[in-house]
């Protein structure tokens, strides 16, 4: 499913280059939960956002179902991006103005479907996030637990196969942070293959099948 | 661009509605007074052509000491002879100050032997019997005088005392229509012999002569020759009246420059905010949609047709407050500084004349850098801060 080859990753100051992903492999079969573990600054953030295709590596590729999303250019990217990632975000980065119906259509927007069919994948997603009650409600009025549905609902709308977590329990309550942990159990059992980035602990002991895949300073321990 | 699209770009102009609210006020504004000024400059050279349309060609009148004198009507006689010389007209005209408020009106005599001057009239007031109109005493008076007349009551016919101390009691037969109101306001036309009297001209004299010359490489010639035919002539030709009319109304482009200066730094500022707004507010908006799929492509388009119609609606607004402002309410305090010192200014109101040209030169002058502003900034955002939205 994803295949992450020989990666590596350098940020250039002036002169100065730092290293921030230093020959990465990884390879992440279909269905399987990734637990991506390790401290802040250890380069999680990057790995994730050269998988889902937004930036690009100083070296190596990554393969989403064997095409090379990391060599494409943008508008292929961005397809793949769009129908196979579905991504969640530490701040839930949600459109404040928006209510949650309208942030859930966003992915959907330039797939080119009629605005029928968006509507019923949006109502279908919102359902299985169990925020289909708040949806005409402006995304700033949600409570965190809310938001972070909100987010799962976009996240699923475009019905991808990979789910994309960026510290997502980093602005949750614990209860909240266990009942995200349930939804992504069940995402899980829907046959969907998950990557999360997370120091949270309580992602080490999942009552589910999963991989922990610890990080150190650009570099994966497996 | 399916509905799907329309709908988002609705979603994010209606709901960041005060995001972009200063912008539109003040793009509003720009054009708003941008549009006027061209409005009423049109306006007025539009005026302008048709009162110099008739004008003839050359004017000459006996002229003492740099002042004007009546002329001879002999002179006349001596322009037949010139080769080259056509449609010769002895003319009688000259300000009349009013006793109440020392207003002064341009009295104009016509002839009744002038074909073509009748044919004019005609082409102004439609429906005016000129064989009788010239036979009695009579007048035809533009709006400013008949507004005038009106507030010191006289409302059929007013009493003109001549040099020699007689009361001459002319009627109103007829109101200039407002079309050719801006110079034939303060107009009064009367039959010739009768203006002669109002203004103090004995049978034989006129107040200038004026004629054709229709092949232009004469003018200067004939101009010569004139000048050597009596050392008191004088010679004034259609451009040089051209030219103190645009001076008239030119006057203060000083005055307009700096407003004109204004207008482009504030436009300035307008782009350096909106070029800024991207990379403080937008950044990360831009950052998620990448995010959720969109591709760059489709963020440029979207933040393509969002300045688009916002300028649209900024220009088609501004537009129509301009319109209103000019050509309905006549442009209050606008209108003082074009026209300010002239003799009725209150009373001139504008010819509604679109100048399409103009119109969308502005258009494009303000939606051009506008455009650039916002999707250079978006576009350089794309492509180098691709995991905005995940930080
Ligand atoms: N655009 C960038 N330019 C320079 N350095 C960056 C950039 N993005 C991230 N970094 C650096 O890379 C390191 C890893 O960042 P990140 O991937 O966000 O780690 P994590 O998500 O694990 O906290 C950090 O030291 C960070 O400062
Ligand atoms: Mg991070």
């Amino acid at each position: 499913m994803i295949r992450v080859e020989n990666l590596s990753k350098s940020f250039y100051h002036q002169q100065d280059e730092s290293k921030i992903l230093i020959d990465i492999n990884l390879h992440i079969k279909r269905g399987e939960c990734i637990i991506l573990k390790g401290i802040s600054g250890s380069g999680k953030t990057t790995l994730l956002s050269i998988i889902a295709g937004l930036d690009r590596p100083s070296k190596g590729k990554v393969l989403i179902d064997d095409e090379p999303i990391s060599k494409l250019p943008d508008i292929f990217a961005s397809k793949i991006r769009a129908k196979k990632i579905g991504m969640i975000f530490q701040h839930f980065n949600l459109f404040e103005n928006l209510s949650v119906y309208e942030n859930v259509t966003v992915p959907l927007i330039p797939s080119g479907l009629p605005l029928d069919d968006i509507y019923r994948a949006v109502d279908k997603s919102l359902k299985v996030a169990n925020i289909y009650h708040k949806r005409s409600l402006v995304a700033s009025r949600l409570s965190g637990g809310e938001k972070q549905r909100c987010a799962i609902a976009r996240a699923l709308v475009a019905d991808p196969d990979i789910i994309v977590c960026d510290e997502p329990t980093a602005n949750l309550d614990s209860q909240n942070s266990i009942l995200f942990i349930e939804t992504i159990k069940e995402l899980h059992l829907m046959g969907k293959t998950i990557v999360i980035a997370t120091h949270d602990p309580l992602f080490e002991n999942l009552n589910f099948k999963s991989r922990i895949v610890p990080m150190f300073d650009g570099k994966i321990d497996e | 661009m399916n509905r799907a699209f329309w709908y988002f770009l609705s979603l994010q102009l209606f709901k960041e509605r005060s995001k972009h609210l200063t912008i539109i006020v003040i793009s509003i504004l720009l054009i708003f007074i941008l549009s006027s000024v061209l409005f009423i400059s049109s306006s007025i050279r539009f005026s302008l052509e048709q009162t110099l349309k008739p004008q003839p060609d050359f004017v000459i009148s006996r002229l003492q000491g740099g002042v004007n004198r009546s002329t001879p009507i002999e002179w006349s006689d001596e322009l037949f002879d010139i080769y080259g010389v056509t449609k010769v007209t002895p003319r009688v005209y000259g300000r009349y100050f009013f006793r109440p408020k020392g207003k002064s009106f341009l009295i104009m005599g016509i002839d009744a032997f002038e074909e073509e001057s009748h044919k004019s009239l005609e082409k102004l007031i439609d429906s005016i019997d000129i064989k009788a109109f010239l036979t009695g005493n009579n007048m035809i008076v533009g709006e400013g005088v008949k507004e005038y007349l009106q507030k010191n009551f006289y409302n059929n016919s007013y009493k003109f005392l001549t040099p020699k101390g007689k009361f001459i009691d002319i009627k109103i037969a007829k109101i200039v229509p407002k079309e050719t109101r801006l110079l034939s306001n303060d107009m009064i036309i009367m039959p010739i012999d009768l203006a002669r009297e109002v203004l103090g001209y004995t049978q034989d004299e006129v107040t200038d002569i004026a004629f054709n010359v229709p092949n232009p490489d004469e003018w200067s010639n004939i101009e010569d020759k004139l000048l050597s035919l009596h050392y008191d002539l004088g010679v004034v030709d259609k451009n040089e009246v051209k030219k103190s009319y645009e001076t008239l109304y030119n006057y203060k482009s000083g005055f307009f420059l700096i407003i004109f200066l204004i207008l482009i730094m504030t436009f300035s500022l307008i782009l350096y905010q909106r070029y800024n707004m991207v990379y403080s507010t937008e950044k990360r908006e831009i950052g998620l949609l990448r995010a959720l799929g969109w591709s760059i492509n489709d963020v440029l388009r979207l933040k393509f047709m969002e300045s688009f119609i916002l300028i649209v609606t900024s220009y088609i607004i501004g537009i129509f407050i301009a319109y209103i402002f000019v050509y309905i309410y006549n442009a209050p305090l606008l209108k003082n500084i074009f026209l300010g010192g002239q003799n009725l200014q209150n009373s001139v109101s504008f010819i509604p004349i679109i100048d399409i040209a103009t119109l969308s030169s502005i258009f494009l002058l303000y939606a051009v850098p506008f455009i650039i502003a916002v999707i250079v900034p978006v576009w350089r955002v794309s492509v180098t801060n691709p995991k905005e939205a995940m930080l």
